[in-house]
């Protein structure tokens, strides 16, 4: 509960910076330049000099010089030190790189706002850490290229072939890589984050498996089969909301699950003929619609859908009103799992395959990130001095020592090698005191510029692992839209408006088919009002971008 | 500080005319007397200058297209453009008709209250049960708008209390903030739950200020308690009550975002979406800084011209205005 509001407070608070950067945007602006420049005037002056002397290419490299960086501090590590460089790993990783790093760590709930300040006030750090896509809500507006033009970050090209060897080297061995951290006109922007490929999915259907087995029930795979389920659950288990799912801040968090029954999706996505489509607007779109709101009415599907935050949801698991849901694999099935140990010993929770029309289909999409994750990545401002140095102290972590670093912290405190594989000390894996997740946020860096490590595994049950084996079988590799498309400037300008309108429209018009209060029979007319909208000419965009995409 | 009187004197006789001078004089000499209280006004004066003219400047970004990197002044000009996409937008007329109509209902259920329940307080003798009605009323203004919303969702949840009540008496089980006729109710009655204690405060000073040899006379002459409270009590007060009102008239178009944003849903923003939640939706939550200062410009605009018509209205009807 009071973490809720504290969620709540800070989802307000974060409402009035956002007003009051609006009416107070100069004020603010000019009052914390002032404040941060001044710091880092401070720390960069003494420094100076450094630059030119050889700082070499081995590790501890030969300098004094202080580099600053701007990155979030995980959130389980924020309990423990105010500062990365404090921490065993932040000491770790200096002694290992032979460099000072000044690290500002804005709070985790603003963070979008105080990128903003930082971008606006013109006093960037040295590096980055930072969405700088382009397409996430918050994200440098005009990606990368914009970025670059605007003279805020460095293109990477010369300073990787240069000074970044082990990056280079990922690069050239990873071509699907080597595509999404690149422009169309083939410029690097970041060292980027590189999820290891068993780490790629990491959400989905999930059920009860404890009530399965009371009702003598298979797992359902097909919808048909999901119905009876719901039926027995809420009949003779006695949920009230059998099925229920967040949904928060326009976020339907079901995403593509039950959609994809019906082959199609909750936003955009690529049809089989590899041509880009929008699902809202599909006709069997209409189909899952009709499913939901039939799911609904029936009492199937959560009667407060529209109103289930994550708090709610929590409540209907942990009290049994609620037997499936569509969730994470450590926020959900760990977390409840975790939480009703004691409680409840037979409580079990299994992911489902994706819901499929027929029997032994594959599920047309699924959850499926991308190894290049955008967010803990870190491009180099302009504003660097000695962008060698940055670039230098940044590739120690995709060397071999350094990624061990980064993936398991530190040999003979935080893990020891176990024939030739890292294993988790007692001080990691069973801390009395603290979570394993608490302790690998100060010992290694949970996210981050580097490659994670495939031997690295954070998931505590083996429901955890069993559900990303049936999660991982679907067509989503085919059918999801690269999230690293660039339109150029000029369409992003108008991709973000028609996309910002048709998106509010849909949201509206989706929970109103569902819940009843909009009669199927206006389904064409919505889809008429979409159009009206753009929506085709915003498909045009994404279309030629991932021609240009496809060709890198 | 002491020197500068006289010279000043001089060169207003030189220069001004003779009304002038001695207004001029006379703020001064005032100064002179009472120093500590426009010591006391420097801080006030200050947080209105820095605060709300300071950054006026900013509205200009209504009309450009504002880029954090370029700043306001660097940002390219872009006329008019936010505001026609305001106006143009499918959900204008909706969100304007909106905030209108959740005003209104503030405006027609909300204001009095406050003023019936000073009334009412005002003719309690019982001082400790005054005391503790008071104390009751005041309570949930000072909890976070935060809490509220969520003791109202858990309420109106299928399972939450009023669903109970309705259960019990045969109703069916509906989520109430699923229902987009049920919003306004809602959010207008919870809103006079959370303020009518506070609001009281104003008129029960007003009232305290009312002579009681007023009352004594009415009594004299043969009024009864509903008599009094008729012509002594309300016309004691209703300057209080007009200027609050205009007050209330200016604020037509501001219906408070926040508590919006906490209860609504898309099944609800038929009725519930507001300019400020509208704004926020689709302004600051993609950073379309300039959309949203335009929208909050053009909203301005409309409360200014409320305010001054309402006072103007009221200083034509019976002489009382905020200046």
């Amino acid at each position: 509960m009071e973490r809720r509001l504290l969620a709540n407070e800070c989802f307000l608070r974060r409402l009035k910076v956002g007003v009051s950067a609006v009416l107070l945007t100069s004020l603010i602006l000019s009052g914390c330049s002032q404040g941060n420049g001044n710091k880092l005037e401070g720390k960069q002056g003494d420094n100076g000099k450094g630059a030119s002397e050889e700082i070499g290419s081995t590790y501890p490299l030969n300098t004094t010089e202080t580099i600053s960086s701007w990155e979030v501090l995980d959130s389980n590590a924020v309990t423990f030190h105010a500062d990365l460089a404090d921490t065993p790993f932040g000491k770790a990783l200096a002694k290992a790189t032979g460099v000072n790093v000044k690290y500002i760590h804005p709070n985790e709930q603003q963070s979008k706002e105080q990128f903003n300040l930082m971008i606006a006030s013109d006093e960037l750090l040295d590096t980055v850490e930072y969405d700088w896509t382009g397409h996430s809500a918050g994200s440098y507006p005009g990606g990368p290229e914009k970025a670059i033009s605007d003279g805020v970050i460095l293109e990477l090209n010369d300073i990787i072939d240069q000074y970044a060897p082990n990056l280079k080297k990922k690069l050239a061995a990873n071509k699907e890589l080597d595509k999404m951290v690149k422009t169309d006109s083939g410029k690097y922007y970041v060292f980027p984050m590189i999820r290891n490929s068993s780490g790629l999915v990491f959400r989905g259907p999930m059920i009860r498996k404890d009530w399965l087995d009371d009702l003598k029930l298979p797992v359902p795979t097909t919808i048909a089969e999901w119905e009876t389920t719901l039926k027995a659950f809420k009949d003779q288990k006695g949920a009230k909301a059998p099925l229920s799912v967040t949904y928060t801040g326009g976020n339907f968090e079901i995403r593509d699950a039950f959609i994809g029954a019906y082959h199609t999706s909750n936003s955009f996505y690529i049809d089989d003929e590899g041509k880009v489509k929008y699902g809202p607007i599909d006709p069997q779109y209409k189909d899952f619609l009709t499913l939901f709101r039939k799911w609904f009415a029936e009492g199937l599907f959560d009667k407060d859908f529209a109103l289930t935050d994550t708090k709610a949801l929590d409540n209907k698991i942990l009290t049994g009103q609620t037997g499936a849901t569509v969730h994470q694999l450590s926020g959900g099935i760990g977390r409840w799992m975790d939480a009703m140990k004691e409680q409840d010993p037979k409580f079990n929770l299994v992911g489902t395959p994706y819901p499929t029309l027929n029997n032994g289909e594959v599920p047309f999409t699924g959850q499926l990130s991308f190894i290049y994750n955008p967010g803990p990545s870190k491009a180099i401002t302009t504003s660097a001095k000695n962008p060698e140095l940055v670039a230098r102290w940044l590739d120690y972590a995709y060397s071999d020592e350094g990624a061990m670093l980064l993936n398991f912290g530190i040999e003979g405190e935080s893990y020891v090698m176990e024939n030739g594989a890292p294993v988790y000390t007692d001080l990691i894996k069973n801390n009395e005191k603290y979570s394993l997740q608490q302790m690998v946020s100060i010992y290694s860096k949970p996210n981050g510029p580097y490659e994670a490590d495939g031997r690295r595994n954070w998931n505590t049950l083996p429901q955890q692992d069993e559900a990303v084996k049936v999660w991982s079988q679907t067509d989503a590799k085919k059918h999801t839209l690269p999230a690293f498309l660039t339109p150029t400037a000029e369409e992003s300008k108008e991709l973000g408006k028609i996309v910002m309108e048709v998106s509010n429209y849909k949201e509206e018009m989706f929970v109103k088919f569902i819940v009843g209060k909009e009669p199927m029979e206006s389904y064409d007319q919505y889809v008429a009002q979409i159009k009206k909208m753009g929506i085709d000419r915003a498909i045009e965009i994404y279309q030629s971008a991932l021609e240009r995409y496809n060709k890198r | 500080m002491a020197k500068h009187p006289p010279q000043l004197r001089k060169s207003t006789l030189l220069t001004a005319s003779g009304t002038n001078t001695s207004t001029r004089w006379g703020f001064l000499k005032d100064i002179r007397k009472n120093p500590w209280l426009y010591v006391m006004l420097i801080p006030v004066l200050l947080y209105f200058t820095i605060f709300h003219y300071y950054p006026m400047y900013g509205a200009l970004i209504a009309f450009k297209e504002f880029s954090p990197r370029l700043g306001i002044m660097g940002s390219p000009w872009v006329g008019w453009e936010h505001f026609e996409s305001f106006f143009n937008g499918i959900y204008f007329w909706r969100v304007i008709k909106n905030t209108l109509m959740i005003s209104f209902y503030e405006l027609l259920f909300g204001f009095p209250a406050p003023i019936i329940l000073a009334l009412l307080l005002n003719e309690v003798r019982k001082t400790a049960f005054k005391r503790t009605v008071q104390t009751l009323t005041y309570m949930p203004h000072f909890i976070s708008l935060v809490v509220v919303c969520g003791i109202i969702k858990e309420f109106t949840m299928s399972d939450g209390l009023i669903n109970d009540l309705l259960a019990f008496f045969g109703w069916e089980r509906v989520s109430l903030l699923l229902e987009s006729e049920y919003f306004r109710t809602i959010f207008v009655s919870s809103g006079i739950w959370q303020n009518i204690g506070w609001g009281t405060i104003i008129y029960l000073a007003a009232l305290a200020g009312i002579d009681q040899e007023q009352y004594e006379a009415a009594k004299i002459d043969g009024a009864n308690r509903w008599k009094q409270m008729l012509h002594v009590t309300l016309p004691g007060i209703i300057s209080t009550i007009i200027i609050l009102f205009i007050l209330e008239i200016g604020k037509l178009m501001n219906v408070g975002g926040e508590k919006i944003i906490l209860l609504y849903n898309p099944s609800t923003y038929e009725t519930a979406d507001v300019i400020s939640s509208y704004v926020y939706r689709l302004g600051l939550q993609e950073f379309n800084y300039s959309f949203s200062s335009a929208v909050g410009l053009f909203n301005s605009a409309i409360n200014f011209t409320l305010v001054i018509s309402a006072n103007w209205l009221s200083r034509k009807m019976n002489n009382t205005s905020l200046w």
